[in-house]
Protein backbone atom coordinates (compact mmCIF):
# COMPACT_ATOMS: atom_id res chain seq x y z
CA UNK A 1 0.00 0.00 0.00
CA UNK A 2 2.67 2.44 0.68
CA UNK A 3 4.75 1.15 -1.68
CA UNK A 4 1.90 1.93 -4.38
CA UNK A 5 1.49 5.48 -2.74
CA UNK A 6 5.39 6.16 -3.65
CA UNK A 7 4.78 5.27 -7.12
CA UNK A 8 1.77 7.11 -7.71
CA UNK A 9 3.85 10.23 -5.86
CA UNK A 10 6.90 9.87 -8.16
CA UNK A 11 4.27 9.60 -11.10
CA UNK A 12 1.90 12.52 -10.43
CA UNK A 13 4.51 15.00 -11.97
CA UNK A 14 4.92 13.10 -14.88
CA UNK A 15 1.17 12.81 -15.49
CA UNK A 16 0.62 16.30 -14.83
CA UNK A 17 2.64 17.41 -17.62
CA UNK A 18 1.12 14.58 -20.35
CA UNK A 19 -2.35 15.97 -19.16
CA UNK A 20 -1.60 19.59 -19.69
CA UNK A 21 0.36 18.44 -23.01
CA UNK A 22 -2.93 16.43 -24.08
CA UNK A 23 -5.26 19.91 -22.97
CA UNK A 24 -2.72 22.21 -25.05
CA UNK A 25 -3.01 19.63 -28.26
CA UNK A 26 -6.57 19.60 -27.74
CA UNK A 27 -7.52 23.35 -27.57
CA UNK A 28 -5.04 24.28 -30.06
CA UNK A 29 -6.52 21.67 -32.54
CA UNK A 30 -10.37 22.86 -31.56
CA UNK A 31 -9.11 26.84 -31.98
CA UNK A 32 -6.89 26.16 -35.18
CA UNK A 33 -5.15 29.48 -34.77
CA UNK A 34 -2.29 30.07 -36.92
CA UNK A 35 -0.16 32.02 -33.09
CA UNK A 36 -1.15 28.58 -31.29
CA UNK A 37 0.96 25.32 -32.13
CA UNK A 38 -0.20 21.99 -31.31
CA UNK A 39 2.13 20.97 -28.61
CA UNK A 40 3.43 18.16 -30.89
CA UNK A 41 4.51 21.03 -33.45
CA UNK A 42 6.27 23.19 -30.51
CA UNK A 43 7.74 19.68 -29.03
CA UNK A 44 9.30 18.96 -32.71
CA UNK A 45 10.66 22.15 -32.85
CA UNK A 46 12.82 22.00 -29.97
CA UNK A 47 15.75 19.56 -31.52
CA UNK A 48 15.89 21.86 -34.49
CA UNK A 49 16.68 24.68 -31.79
CA UNK A 50 19.07 22.44 -29.37
CA UNK A 51 20.69 20.69 -32.83
CA UNK A 52 21.15 24.71 -33.68
CA UNK A 53 25.05 25.67 -33.04
CA UNK A 54 23.87 29.52 -33.07
CA UNK A 55 20.87 29.20 -30.61
CA UNK A 56 22.94 26.86 -28.20
CA UNK A 57 25.68 29.54 -27.66
CA UNK A 58 22.80 31.83 -26.84
CA UNK A 59 21.21 29.34 -24.36
CA UNK A 60 24.27 28.55 -22.89
CA UNK A 61 25.17 32.35 -22.67
CA UNK A 62 22.40 33.16 -20.84
CA UNK A 63 23.19 29.89 -18.73
CA UNK A 64 26.54 31.38 -17.86
CA UNK A 65 25.67 35.35 -16.97
CA UNK A 66 22.81 33.58 -14.77
CA UNK A 67 25.41 31.02 -12.84
CA UNK A 68 27.38 34.21 -12.35
CA UNK A 69 25.00 36.17 -11.51
CA UNK A 70 23.93 33.88 -8.75
CA UNK A 71 26.78 32.71 -8.15
CA UNK A 72 28.25 36.53 -7.14
CA UNK A 73 24.66 37.41 -5.13
CA UNK A 74 25.16 34.53 -3.07
CA UNK A 75 28.46 34.67 -2.35
CA UNK A 76 27.97 38.16 -1.08
CA UNK A 77 24.29 38.04 0.26
CA UNK A 78 25.31 35.32 2.70
CA UNK A 79 27.54 36.84 4.56
CA UNK A 80 26.00 40.61 4.94
CA UNK A 81 22.45 39.19 5.81
CA UNK A 82 24.32 36.98 8.35
CA UNK A 83 25.95 40.17 9.80
CA UNK A 84 23.09 41.96 9.58
CA UNK A 85 21.10 39.06 11.87
CA UNK A 86 23.84 39.37 14.20
CA UNK A 87 24.95 42.62 15.06
CA UNK A 88 22.03 45.41 15.25
CA UNK A 89 24.27 48.26 14.10
CA UNK A 90 24.41 46.32 10.72
CA UNK A 91 20.83 45.73 10.80
CA UNK A 92 19.81 49.27 11.17
CA UNK A 93 22.30 50.51 8.83
CA UNK A 94 20.96 48.01 5.51
CA UNK A 95 17.73 47.47 6.43
CA UNK A 96 16.04 50.84 5.36
CA UNK A 97 18.06 50.34 2.34
CA UNK A 98 17.13 47.16 1.58
CA UNK A 99 13.52 47.82 2.22
CA UNK A 100 13.32 50.40 -0.52
CA UNK A 101 15.74 47.78 -3.25
CA UNK A 102 13.15 44.83 -1.92
CA UNK A 103 9.80 45.83 -3.83
CA UNK A 104 11.03 47.48 -6.90
CA UNK A 105 11.06 44.98 -10.08
CA UNK A 106 14.63 44.50 -10.71
CA UNK A 107 14.09 44.51 -14.82
CA UNK A 108 12.56 47.94 -14.24
CA UNK A 109 16.10 49.05 -13.41
CA UNK A 110 17.40 47.53 -16.67
CA UNK A 111 16.46 50.75 -19.10
CA UNK A 112 18.68 52.80 -16.38
CA UNK A 113 21.55 50.17 -16.29
CA UNK A 114 21.53 49.45 -20.02
CA UNK A 115 22.48 53.52 -20.45
CA UNK A 116 24.86 53.21 -18.25
CA UNK A 117 26.45 49.68 -18.64
CA UNK A 118 25.52 49.04 -22.13
CA UNK A 119 23.50 45.82 -23.06
CA UNK A 120 26.09 43.22 -22.94
CA UNK A 121 26.91 40.63 -20.74
CA UNK A 122 27.35 42.85 -17.38
CA UNK A 123 24.06 44.67 -17.68
CA UNK A 124 22.54 41.79 -17.77
CA UNK A 125 24.71 39.79 -14.95
CA UNK A 126 24.25 42.74 -12.60
CA UNK A 127 20.04 42.48 -13.50
CA UNK A 128 19.88 39.33 -12.26
CA UNK A 129 22.70 39.84 -9.16
CA UNK A 130 20.45 42.39 -7.80
CA UNK A 131 17.30 39.81 -8.30
CA UNK A 132 19.08 37.05 -6.61
CA UNK A 133 20.67 39.15 -3.60
CA UNK A 134 17.55 40.12 -2.14
CA UNK A 135 15.76 36.82 -1.03
CA UNK A 136 18.86 35.59 0.65
CA UNK A 137 20.15 38.41 2.06
CA UNK A 138 16.42 38.63 3.88
CA UNK A 139 16.62 34.42 4.34
CA UNK A 140 20.21 34.84 5.74
CA UNK A 141 19.30 37.91 7.98
CA UNK A 142 15.88 35.97 9.75
CA UNK A 143 17.64 32.72 9.57
CA UNK A 144 21.31 34.37 12.16
CA UNK A 145 18.54 36.25 13.87
CA UNK A 146 16.69 33.08 15.21
CA UNK A 147 19.85 31.61 16.09
CA UNK A 148 19.57 31.17 19.83
CA UNK A 149 21.78 32.96 22.17
CA UNK A 150 22.31 29.77 24.50
CA UNK A 151 24.10 28.22 21.48
CA UNK A 152 26.56 31.13 21.05
CA UNK A 153 26.97 31.22 24.41
CA UNK A 154 27.88 27.53 24.61
CA UNK A 155 30.64 28.13 21.85
CA UNK A 156 31.88 31.30 23.63
CA UNK A 157 32.18 28.92 26.84
CA UNK A 158 34.53 26.45 24.54
CA UNK A 159 36.64 28.89 23.38
CA UNK A 160 34.62 30.22 19.98
CA UNK A 161 35.87 33.98 18.48
CA UNK A 162 33.65 36.64 17.49
CA UNK A 163 34.52 34.73 13.92
CA UNK A 164 34.50 31.53 14.83
CA UNK A 165 30.97 32.04 15.98
CA UNK A 166 29.91 33.23 12.85
CA UNK A 167 31.16 30.98 10.42
CA UNK A 168 31.24 27.83 13.05
CA UNK A 169 27.50 28.55 14.55
CA UNK A 170 25.72 30.83 12.73
CA UNK A 171 26.10 29.90 9.17
CA UNK A 172 25.43 26.19 9.78
CA UNK A 173 22.52 27.13 12.29
CA UNK A 174 20.78 29.34 9.73
CA UNK A 175 21.68 27.14 6.83
CA UNK A 176 18.54 25.87 6.07
CA UNK A 177 16.92 29.04 5.71
CA UNK A 178 19.74 30.50 3.94
CA UNK A 179 19.40 27.60 1.27
CA UNK A 180 15.23 28.49 1.30
CA UNK A 181 16.48 31.57 0.27
CA UNK A 182 18.67 30.68 -2.53
CA UNK A 183 16.05 28.39 -3.81
CA UNK A 184 13.85 31.15 -4.24
CA UNK A 185 16.69 33.07 -5.69
CA UNK A 186 17.51 30.35 -8.12
CA UNK A 187 14.12 30.65 -9.33
CA UNK A 188 14.07 34.77 -9.25
CA UNK A 189 17.88 34.23 -11.57
CA UNK A 190 16.03 32.55 -14.27
CA UNK A 191 13.05 35.20 -14.40
CA UNK A 192 15.49 38.10 -14.44
CA UNK A 193 17.95 36.52 -16.92
CA UNK A 194 15.01 35.74 -19.23
CA UNK A 195 13.16 39.36 -18.77
CA UNK A 196 17.04 41.34 -19.07
CA UNK A 197 17.21 39.54 -22.10
CA UNK A 198 14.18 40.25 -23.36
CA UNK A 199 14.24 44.05 -22.94
CA UNK A 200 18.59 44.22 -24.40
CA UNK A 201 17.44 42.36 -27.21
CA UNK A 202 21.11 41.13 -28.31
CA UNK A 203 21.75 37.68 -27.25
CA UNK A 204 20.22 34.66 -25.10
CA UNK A 205 17.49 32.52 -24.98
CA UNK A 206 15.16 35.43 -24.25
CA UNK A 207 16.27 37.14 -27.50
CA UNK A 208 15.97 33.62 -29.33
CA UNK A 209 12.28 33.69 -28.00
CA UNK A 210 11.61 37.08 -29.06
CA UNK A 211 12.89 36.83 -32.46
CA UNK A 212 10.78 33.75 -33.04
CA UNK A 213 7.76 35.78 -31.94
CA UNK A 214 8.63 38.61 -34.14
CA UNK A 215 9.08 36.63 -37.48
CA UNK A 216 5.80 34.68 -36.58
CA UNK A 217 7.61 31.51 -35.84
CA UNK A 218 5.04 30.34 -33.34
CA UNK A 219 6.19 26.85 -32.73
CA UNK A 220 9.78 27.90 -32.25
CA UNK A 221 8.17 30.14 -29.53
CA UNK A 222 6.85 27.14 -27.73
CA UNK A 223 9.51 25.37 -27.87
CA UNK A 224 11.58 28.10 -26.20
CA UNK A 225 9.30 28.10 -23.37
CA UNK A 226 9.26 24.76 -23.01
CA UNK A 227 12.89 24.85 -23.40
CA UNK A 228 13.18 27.95 -20.45
CA UNK A 229 10.47 26.10 -17.98
CA UNK A 230 12.01 22.66 -18.23
CA UNK A 231 16.02 24.66 -17.26
CA UNK A 232 14.07 26.16 -14.47
CA UNK A 233 12.07 22.49 -13.24
CA UNK A 234 15.37 21.01 -13.37
CA UNK A 235 17.86 23.53 -11.87
CA UNK A 236 15.13 23.90 -9.29
CA UNK A 237 15.11 19.88 -8.95
CA UNK A 238 19.11 19.69 -8.68
CA UNK A 239 18.65 22.67 -5.98
CA UNK A 240 15.80 21.09 -3.94
CA UNK A 241 18.19 17.87 -4.08
CA UNK A 242 21.33 19.46 -2.84
CA UNK A 243 19.52 21.30 0.07
CA UNK A 244 17.63 18.20 1.37
CA UNK A 245 21.07 16.02 1.20
CA UNK A 246 22.92 19.38 3.46
CA UNK A 247 20.01 20.19 6.15
CA UNK A 248 19.09 16.56 6.57
CA UNK A 249 19.22 17.43 10.39
CA UNK A 250 16.75 19.92 10.48
CA UNK A 251 13.84 17.82 8.76
CA UNK A 252 10.99 17.38 10.44
CA UNK A 253 10.97 14.06 11.94
CA UNK A 254 7.54 12.38 10.82
CA UNK A 255 6.43 13.10 7.25
CA UNK A 256 3.13 11.74 7.78
CA UNK A 257 0.00 14.11 6.20
CA UNK A 258 -2.07 15.22 8.95
CA UNK A 259 -5.09 15.29 6.40
CA UNK A 260 -6.26 13.90 3.27
CA UNK A 261 -7.03 10.35 5.37
CA UNK B 1 35.45 9.50 69.89
CA UNK B 2 37.94 8.13 68.09
CA UNK B 3 36.68 5.42 66.32
CA UNK B 4 33.61 7.34 64.36
CA UNK B 5 35.66 9.85 63.17
CA UNK B 6 38.42 6.93 61.84
CA UNK B 7 35.51 5.73 59.84
CA UNK B 8 34.47 9.40 58.80
CA UNK B 9 37.44 9.78 57.16
CA UNK B 10 37.69 6.57 55.15
CA UNK B 11 34.25 7.00 53.71
CA UNK B 12 34.79 10.96 53.28
CA UNK B 13 37.94 11.02 51.67
CA UNK B 14 40.19 14.30 52.91
CA UNK B 15 38.92 17.39 51.16
CA UNK B 16 41.49 19.17 49.60
CA UNK B 17 42.31 22.39 51.61
CA UNK B 18 39.17 24.72 51.20
CA UNK B 19 40.34 27.14 48.65
CA UNK B 20 38.08 29.53 46.85
CA UNK B 21 36.73 28.79 43.05
CA UNK B 22 34.02 31.48 42.73
CA UNK B 23 34.05 34.46 44.64
CA UNK B 24 30.96 36.54 44.03
CA UNK B 25 31.77 39.97 45.31
CA UNK B 26 28.74 42.87 45.86
CA UNK B 27 27.08 41.91 42.57
CA UNK B 28 24.13 43.29 41.32
CA UNK B 29 23.00 43.95 37.75
CA UNK B 30 20.69 46.05 36.62
CA UNK B 31 18.33 45.20 33.07
CA UNK B 32 16.90 47.89 30.72
CA UNK B 33 13.50 47.26 30.04
CA UNK B 34 11.31 49.13 28.17
CA UNK B 35 8.77 49.41 29.85
CA UNK B 36 10.36 49.74 33.58
CA UNK B 37 13.42 51.58 32.64
CA UNK B 38 15.78 50.30 35.21
CA UNK B 39 14.89 47.05 37.06
CA UNK B 40 17.15 45.60 39.62
CA UNK B 41 17.42 41.65 38.67
CA UNK B 42 19.99 41.18 41.93
CA UNK B 43 20.94 43.02 44.26
CA UNK B 44 24.35 43.35 46.47
CA UNK B 45 24.84 39.36 46.13
CA UNK B 46 28.35 38.41 48.08
CA UNK B 47 28.79 34.62 47.59
CA UNK B 48 32.19 32.40 48.02
CA UNK B 49 31.78 28.79 46.59
CA UNK B 50 34.99 26.22 47.32
CA UNK B 51 36.74 23.84 45.08
CA UNK B 52 35.18 20.77 44.76
CA UNK B 53 31.51 22.49 46.01
CA UNK B 54 28.20 21.48 45.16
CA UNK B 55 26.39 24.57 45.50
CA UNK B 56 22.59 24.96 44.34
CA UNK B 57 20.64 28.33 43.64
CA UNK B 58 17.66 28.28 45.14
CA UNK B 59 14.62 31.01 44.69
CA UNK B 60 11.22 31.82 43.05
CA UNK B 61 10.88 32.13 39.41
CA UNK B 62 12.29 35.64 38.28
CA UNK B 63 14.80 35.89 41.06
CA UNK B 64 17.62 36.64 39.56
CA UNK B 65 18.76 32.97 39.55
CA UNK B 66 19.83 32.76 35.97
CA UNK B 67 21.05 36.32 35.71
CA UNK B 68 23.93 35.43 38.44
CA UNK B 69 24.90 32.49 37.08
CA UNK B 70 24.97 34.15 33.40
CA UNK B 71 27.58 36.78 35.41
CA UNK B 72 29.82 33.82 36.97
CA UNK B 73 29.38 32.23 33.16
CA UNK B 74 30.84 35.82 32.04
CA UNK B 75 28.22 36.08 29.08
CA UNK B 76 26.06 38.45 31.19
CA UNK B 77 28.88 42.22 32.66
CA UNK B 78 27.31 42.80 36.35
CA UNK B 79 26.67 46.28 36.65
CA UNK B 80 28.16 46.79 39.71
CA UNK B 81 30.62 44.45 41.80
CA UNK B 82 32.97 41.56 40.27
CA UNK B 83 32.96 38.11 40.43
CA UNK B 84 36.29 35.88 40.12
CA UNK B 85 37.16 32.95 39.00
CA UNK B 86 39.91 31.55 41.02
CA UNK B 87 41.01 34.57 41.92
CA UNK B 88 41.12 35.97 38.47
CA UNK B 89 38.21 38.76 37.63
CA UNK B 90 35.81 37.38 34.96
CA UNK B 91 35.58 39.41 31.81
CA UNK B 92 33.93 36.99 29.45
CA UNK B 93 33.06 33.27 28.68
CA UNK B 94 35.94 30.70 28.95
CA UNK B 95 36.61 27.11 28.97
CA UNK B 96 36.99 27.00 32.60
CA UNK B 97 33.33 27.12 33.25
CA UNK B 98 31.24 24.98 31.11
CA UNK B 99 27.50 25.84 31.22
CA UNK B 100 24.63 23.62 30.85
CA UNK B 101 21.00 25.24 29.82
CA UNK B 102 17.45 24.33 30.43
CA UNK B 103 17.05 24.79 26.46
CA UNK B 104 19.66 22.15 26.09
CA UNK B 105 21.63 24.72 23.61
CA UNK B 106 22.89 21.34 21.42
CA UNK B 107 24.24 21.91 17.83
CA UNK B 108 21.09 20.38 15.71
CA UNK B 109 23.20 19.77 12.99
CA UNK B 110 26.17 17.91 14.32
CA UNK B 111 25.40 14.35 15.52
CA UNK B 112 25.57 13.42 19.06
CA UNK B 113 29.24 12.26 18.57
CA UNK B 114 30.01 15.59 16.84
CA UNK B 115 28.23 17.69 19.54
CA UNK B 116 30.58 15.94 22.50
CA UNK B 117 33.32 16.21 20.52
CA UNK B 118 33.17 19.69 19.39
CA UNK B 119 35.11 21.63 22.64
CA UNK B 120 38.20 19.05 22.85
CA UNK B 121 38.30 19.95 19.02
CA UNK B 122 38.17 23.35 19.44
CA UNK B 123 41.09 23.11 22.32
CA UNK B 124 42.88 21.21 19.84
CA UNK B 125 42.82 17.56 20.56
CA UNK B 126 43.42 15.50 18.20
CA UNK B 127 40.55 13.86 16.22
CA UNK B 128 41.18 10.60 16.75
CA UNK B 129 41.72 11.13 20.81
CA UNK B 130 38.70 13.66 20.91
CA UNK B 131 36.86 10.61 19.58
CA UNK B 132 37.81 8.58 21.82
CA UNK B 133 37.21 10.66 24.99
CA UNK B 134 34.01 11.66 23.82
CA UNK B 135 32.72 8.04 23.07
CA UNK B 136 33.07 7.33 26.56
CA UNK B 137 31.71 10.47 27.82
CA UNK B 138 28.78 9.45 25.87
CA UNK B 139 28.90 5.81 27.53
CA UNK B 140 28.91 7.51 30.94
CA UNK B 141 26.11 9.52 30.69
CA UNK B 142 24.49 6.39 29.34
CA UNK B 143 23.74 7.21 25.78
CA UNK B 144 25.53 4.26 24.24
CA UNK B 145 24.47 3.35 20.64
CA UNK B 146 23.15 6.75 19.85
CA UNK B 147 26.62 8.35 18.82
CA UNK B 148 25.21 8.90 15.86
CA UNK B 149 21.94 10.29 16.36
CA UNK B 150 20.96 13.77 15.50
CA UNK B 151 19.60 16.07 18.41
CA UNK B 152 16.15 16.07 16.91
CA UNK B 153 16.10 12.61 17.19
CA UNK B 154 16.59 12.27 20.94
CA UNK B 155 14.02 12.79 23.60
CA UNK B 156 14.53 15.76 26.17
CA UNK B 157 15.94 14.05 29.00
CA UNK B 158 18.72 12.58 26.23
CA UNK B 159 19.27 15.80 24.71
CA UNK B 160 20.44 17.29 28.82
CA UNK B 161 22.14 13.80 28.80
CA UNK B 162 24.15 15.13 25.55
CA UNK B 163 24.35 18.85 26.71
CA UNK B 164 25.98 17.76 29.99
CA UNK B 165 28.77 15.16 28.12
CA UNK B 166 29.19 17.80 25.75
CA UNK B 167 30.49 20.78 28.79
CA UNK B 168 32.12 17.77 30.46
CA UNK B 169 34.01 17.16 27.65
CA UNK B 170 36.77 19.96 27.36
CA UNK B 171 37.03 19.48 31.46
CA UNK B 172 35.79 23.04 32.75
CA UNK B 173 37.11 23.34 36.41
CA UNK B 174 33.23 24.56 37.14
CA UNK B 175 30.01 23.36 35.91
CA UNK B 176 27.25 25.75 35.81
CA UNK B 177 23.99 24.70 35.73
CA UNK B 178 21.01 26.32 35.08
CA UNK B 179 17.63 24.61 35.64
CA UNK B 180 19.05 21.54 33.59
CA UNK B 181 16.55 19.66 34.37
CA UNK B 182 13.67 21.84 34.79
CA UNK B 183 12.19 20.95 31.05
CA UNK B 184 11.89 17.04 31.89
CA UNK B 185 9.05 14.57 33.32
CA UNK B 186 9.59 13.71 36.84
CA UNK B 187 10.80 10.33 36.13
CA UNK B 188 13.61 11.26 33.75
CA UNK B 189 14.38 14.32 36.43
CA UNK B 190 15.11 11.78 39.35
CA UNK B 191 16.86 9.35 36.85
CA UNK B 192 18.92 12.21 35.72
CA UNK B 193 19.82 13.69 39.34
CA UNK B 194 21.26 10.05 40.28
CA UNK B 195 23.49 10.26 37.44
CA UNK B 196 24.33 14.00 37.66
CA UNK B 197 25.29 12.67 41.38
CA UNK B 198 27.28 9.61 40.14
CA UNK B 199 29.28 11.73 37.65
CA UNK B 200 30.42 14.22 40.50
CA UNK B 201 31.09 11.72 42.81
CA UNK B 202 34.34 10.91 40.51
CA UNK B 203 35.93 13.97 40.34
CA UNK B 204 34.03 15.91 42.62
CA UNK B 205 34.29 19.40 40.10
CA UNK B 206 32.46 22.51 41.68
CA UNK B 207 29.34 22.73 40.85
CA UNK B 208 26.70 25.83 40.57
CA UNK B 209 23.67 24.50 40.41
CA UNK B 210 20.23 26.75 39.53
CA UNK B 211 16.56 25.57 40.56
CA UNK B 212 13.56 26.41 41.98
CA UNK B 213 12.91 22.82 43.43
CA UNK B 214 13.90 22.46 47.42
CA UNK B 215 14.04 18.90 47.10
CA UNK B 216 16.31 18.61 44.36
CA UNK B 217 18.70 21.32 45.36
CA UNK B 218 18.46 19.39 48.99
CA UNK B 219 19.51 15.87 47.23
CA UNK B 220 22.23 17.42 45.62
CA UNK B 221 24.12 20.32 47.83
CA UNK B 222 26.57 20.57 49.77
CA UNK B 223 25.05 24.19 50.59
CA UNK B 224 22.08 25.89 49.26
CA UNK B 225 22.12 29.73 48.84
CA UNK B 226 18.44 30.84 49.15
CA UNK B 227 17.33 34.34 46.96
CA UNK B 228 14.76 36.55 48.14
CA UNK B 229 12.08 36.98 45.68
CA UNK B 230 13.17 39.57 42.90
CA UNK B 231 15.32 41.48 43.25
CA UNK B 232 17.32 38.87 44.17
CA UNK B 233 19.34 39.35 47.84
CA UNK B 234 20.76 35.96 49.50
CA UNK B 235 17.88 35.50 52.21
CA UNK B 236 20.02 32.43 53.78
CA UNK B 237 22.74 29.78 53.09
CA UNK B 238 22.18 26.22 54.44
CA UNK B 239 24.67 24.10 54.58
CA UNK B 240 23.60 20.21 54.17
CA UNK B 241 25.43 17.99 56.11
CA UNK B 242 24.11 14.51 54.95
CA UNK B 243 26.53 11.43 54.09
CA UNK B 244 27.66 10.68 50.74
CA UNK B 245 27.62 8.98 48.18
CA UNK B 246 23.31 9.97 48.76
CA UNK B 247 20.70 7.50 47.51
CA UNK B 248 17.43 8.76 47.44
CA UNK B 249 16.10 5.80 49.13
CA UNK B 250 17.88 6.39 51.92
CA UNK B 251 17.27 10.36 52.35
CA UNK B 252 13.36 9.66 51.85
CA UNK B 253 14.08 7.64 55.25
CA UNK B 254 16.38 10.20 56.66
CA UNK B 255 15.04 12.75 59.29
CA UNK B 256 17.75 14.91 58.52
CA UNK B 257 17.15 15.03 54.68
CA UNK B 258 13.06 15.64 55.75
CA UNK B 259 14.20 18.55 58.40
CA UNK B 260 15.74 19.97 55.64
CA UNK B 261 13.35 19.95 53.22
CA UNK B 262 10.42 21.36 56.13
CA UNK B 263 13.09 23.93 57.44
CA UNK B 264 13.64 25.40 53.88
CA UNK B 265 10.23 25.55 52.77
CA UNK B 266 8.82 27.52 55.99
CA UNK B 267 11.72 30.06 54.98
CA UNK B 268 9.69 30.69 51.86
CA UNK B 269 6.35 30.55 53.50
CA UNK B 270 7.32 33.16 55.86
CA UNK B 271 8.71 35.75 53.66
CA UNK B 272 5.82 35.21 51.13
CA UNK B 273 3.51 36.52 54.48
CA UNK B 274 6.03 39.23 54.98
CA UNK B 275 6.50 40.63 51.30
CA UNK B 276 3.46 39.40 50.03
CA UNK B 277 0.05 41.99 51.18
CA UNK B 278 -2.35 39.99 52.89
N1 LIG C 1 18.13 40.58 29.27
C1 LIG C 1 17.22 41.03 30.15
N2 LIG C 1 16.63 42.24 29.96
C2 LIG C 1 15.73 42.70 30.84
N3 LIG C 1 15.34 42.07 31.94
C3 LIG C 1 15.87 40.87 32.20
C4 LIG C 1 16.84 40.28 31.32
N4 LIG C 1 17.20 39.08 31.83
C5 LIG C 1 16.49 38.93 32.97
N5 LIG C 1 15.69 39.99 33.20
C6 LIG C 1 14.81 40.18 34.35
O1 LIG C 1 15.56 39.94 35.53
C7 LIG C 1 14.82 39.18 36.45
C8 LIG C 1 15.56 37.92 36.81
O2 LIG C 1 15.60 37.07 35.67
P1 LIG C 1 16.25 35.62 35.73
O3 LIG C 1 17.64 35.75 36.17
O4 LIG C 1 15.99 34.98 34.43
O5 LIG C 1 15.38 34.92 36.87
P2 LIG C 1 15.26 33.37 37.22
O6 LIG C 1 16.28 32.63 36.47
O7 LIG C 1 15.44 33.32 38.71
O8 LIG C 1 13.87 32.96 36.87
C9 LIG C 1 13.46 38.94 35.84
O9 LIG C 1 12.54 39.88 36.38
C10 LIG C 1 13.68 39.19 34.38
O10 LIG C 1 12.53 39.72 33.80
MG1 LIG D 1 16.06 31.11 35.00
Amino acid sequence: MISARAVLARATPVLACLGLLAVWQATSLVLNNDSFPTAIEAIRAIPLILGDKEALINILASLRRMAIGFGVAVAMSIPLGLMMGRSRTVASFFNPLLMVIYPVPKAALMPIIMLWLGVGDIAKTLVIFLGVSLPVIYHSFAGAKAVEEKMLWSGAAMGLSAAQRMTRIVLPAALPEILTGCRTGLVLALITMITSEMIARQSGAGNILFNALDMGQYDTVFAMIIIVGAMGIGLDALFEKMRARLVKWSEPQFDIPVSFS
Amino acid sequence: MPSRSNIQAELKPARKPAAAMIEIDHVSQTFQTSGRQNHLALSDISLTIEDGAFVSILGPSGCGKSTLLYIVGGFVNPTQGLAKVKGRAITGPGPDRGPVFQEFALFPWKSVLGNVMYGPRQQGVRPAEAEAQSRALIEMVGLKGFEDFYPKELSGGMKQRVALARTLAYHPAVLLMDEPFGALDAHTRTRLQNDLLNIWERDRKTVLFVTHSVEEAVFLSDKVVMLTRGPGRIRQIVDIDLPRPRRRTELLLDPRYQKYLVDIERMFDDADENELPP
